[in-house]
């Protein structure tokens, strides 16, 4: 009889449909006794072929009594009656049928071609899967929670469209000994992704790749090597407080504490906060907090509510040189700025609570300037504190803040601030 | 069959021991559970189709009605029957519709991997379907209706006609697992209607 053509995978790749019990089933295509009843037999049998391939098939039918013709059968694709001229009979009881450039299967379960006696009635049925082999999978990326575990996600090859049920395997061995292992738990972050729980050796390098299978063949991506230490990521901080600065309308205070599962480890640590305005889905970053669990957001908007969120990257972690992966950021914590009638500058940076060394331009060159008034000048008791008061006071009493906007000169000093001040103190 | 089969008021019934209030719980409670199955039942059915592909969820789709051993659709005269009868029926076909969604679970593990919530929906329906067999079972127990007694079970029937290993192909399988679904379907329908009757206040 004559068959379809697959592709040159096909027939090795075709897997035999589940066995089905024999008394639980009365089989399409089995001789029935009831008398007058036809039956027929569909060939091939749920093939496998490469899209733009061909495939010849037959309905063969058995009937009582014998000799049945195969006039008047007609073959549906999916439901949809397929063109008399794709049609010929062979002999008295088969029916033939030749279509050329198929399409991918249009579902997974396969495509369902379906032979009819003349009154429409079902005599037989067979599955066609109809699709691509896999293509490589790349871009495998992992990481690994607390050092605990590790999730790897990829990209499916060919986009991910092969019309076949494709199934992905990632594997993963150590690089200098040890027997390939198989993932277990997939689809832990999308599609494309397996967690690896437990049993995981630091300080040692790990192959990791995926291999894609399906009807028609098979493909494996790129071996990725990676050390456990070298992709860890770890919990956003817990304990995010947000609170103002006594009586400053553009600042606000943020304290967290170190992500707990790891807080023996971060001595090198990062530290990112993001913080918007209720209203807006615009965040700011700010980004040069180094390992401290402490910031003060300044030149914010008074009498203002702000969402503020932290994340951590523990870099540096048992020695490790590379950058470390940022955790997801906290759950947002809100506060708002006192009121003010006058509108407040925009932008913000990150400065220091009480008084502390800034790493800001700002309060760098006040703090440069105070340095040398005390060596210089009459104000000896000069300070941060009094600084931030003198701000406040000047918030209240709705003067101009144009010598706060000219980078913290003193207005005695504006004419002589660039002359005087040293580079360094 | 008992003399308060098909009513549940008996005035003559000691009253210290007072069994009715819990029987008309007990059916009231079954009868419900019923009603919910049917509408899983109802939703498991169309969760099929769409998977098969069409022309399994087209109207008008009429595979062959194939006989499935060990269960059949009610019969036309089901209705006719007396209580406990419809209610043994209802029982037995119960009892033997999980290891048949079993089956058919087990080839759409195959033919559909990823569709979970039908995956789910078919071991659901075993298990319900356990469920309301044995809770119809203590209905008839209540009743003083004789219940359907040890009887080969369905599932090695199952398993050895499986060991066979026929090799049917995948659209008869298809059309398997349509006809199970329908039978559940059904069958848990069937058994609601049973109850419905049996319900105080229910139609007579």
């Amino acid at each position: 009889m004559p068959a379809g053509r697959p592709g040159p995978a096909a027939q090795s790749a075709r897997r035999p449909p589940p066995p089905l019990p024999l008394l639980l089933l009365c089989v399409l295509g089995a001789p029935r006794a009831e008398s007058g009843a036809h039956t027929a037999v569909i060939s091939p049998q749920d093939p496998t072929l490469l899209i733009g391939s061909s495939l010849q098939a037959t309905c063969s039918v058995h009937g009582d009594p014998p000799g049945t013709t195969a006039e008047g059968l007609y073959w549906t694709l999916n439901g949809r009656r397929l063109a008399p001229e794709l049609s010929r009979v062979l002999n008295a009881s088969t029916l033939a049928l030749a279509l050329a450039n198929l399409n991918g299967s249009r579902q997974q379960s396969g495509d369902n071609l379906v032979c009819h006696a003349r009154d429409g009635s079902i005599l037989a049925g067979s599955c066609l899967y109809v699709g691509l082999p896999p293509e490589k999978p790349f871009n495998i990326s992992c990481w690994s929670k607390n050092m605990k575990d590790l999730t790897c996600r990829w990209t499916p090859g060919a986009h991910g469209e092969t019309f076949l049920h494709t199934n992905y395997s990632l594997k993963y061995k150590l690089r200098w000994y040890g027997q390939d292992n198989t993932c277990e738990e997939y689809h832990t972050v999308g599609p494309h992704s397996c967690h690896i729980p437990k049993d995981l050796a630091l300080f040692t390098p790990y192959e990791i790749w995926v291999e894609a299978t399906n009807r028609l063949g098979s493909a494996r991506s790129d071996v990725l090597t990676l050390d456990i230490l070298d992709v860890v990521t770890t919990d956003p901080p817990p304990d995010v407080h947000v609170s103002r600065v006594g009586g400053l309308e553009d600042q606000l205070s943020v304290r967290w504490v170190s992500p707990p599962a790891l807080k023996d480890f971060l001595f090198q640590a990062k530290y990112q906060i993001r913080y918007r305005v209720e209203d807006s889905v615009d965040w700011k970053v700010v980004d040069d907090v180094s390992n401290q669990t402490s910031c003060r957001l300044a030149g914010l908007k008074p009498g203002t509510v702000y969402f503020v969120q932290v994340r951590c990257n523990p870099f540096g972690i048992y020695g490790s040189k590379k950058a470390g992966i940022w955790s997801e950021w906290s759950h947002p914590t809100a506060a708002s700025t006192p009121r003010s009638e006058r509108p407040g500058p925009g932008g913000g940076a990150c400065e220091p609570r009480g008084g502390e060394p800034s790493s800001g331009p700002v309060r760098r060159e006040l703090k440069q300037f105070l340095g040398w008034l005390k060596k210089h000048a009459y104000c000896s008791n000069l300070s941060f504190r009094l600084y931030d008061q003198w701000r406040a006071w000047m918030q209240k009493t709705h003067k101009t803040r144009n010598q706060h906007r000219t980078r913290g000169s003193c207005p005695r000093a504006d004419g002589a601030r660039r002359e005087v001040l040293p580079d360094k103190l | 069959m008992s003399r308060r089969e098909g009513s549940l008021e008996d005035p003559q019934a000691d009253s210290s021991i007072s069994p009715l209030p819990h029987l008309e719980a007990k059916i009231h409670q079954t009868h419900s559970l019923a009603r919910l199955l049917t509408k899983y039942a109802e939703q498991l059915l169309q969760e099929y189709v769409q998977h098969q592909g069409d022309p399994f969820g087209l109207p008008g789709f009429s595979p062959p009605r194939l006989p499935v051993a060990g269960l059949s659709a009610p019969a036309p005269g089901h209705a006719g029957l007396p209580a406990a009868e419809r209610l043994q029926l209802d029982a037995g076909a119960l009892s033997a519709l999980p290891p048949l969604l079993d089956v058919v679970r087990r080839h759409q593990a195959e033919l559909n991997p990823r569709a979970l919530r039908l995956l789910r929906r078919l071991e659901d329906a075993a298990r319900q379907a356990r469920a309301l067999g044995a809770a119809v079972e203590a209905v008839l127990a209540a009743l003083g209706a004789e219940t359907r007694g040890p009887r080969p079970e369905p599932a090695v029937a199952a398993a050895a006609a499986a060991a066979a290993a026929t090799d049917a192909g995948v659209f008869p399988a298809k059309v398997l697992g349509l006809r199970v679904c329908g039978l559940y379907r059904e069958w848990v329908s069937r058994t609601e209607g049973d109850l419905g009757q049996l319900v105080p206040g229910g139609p007579a």
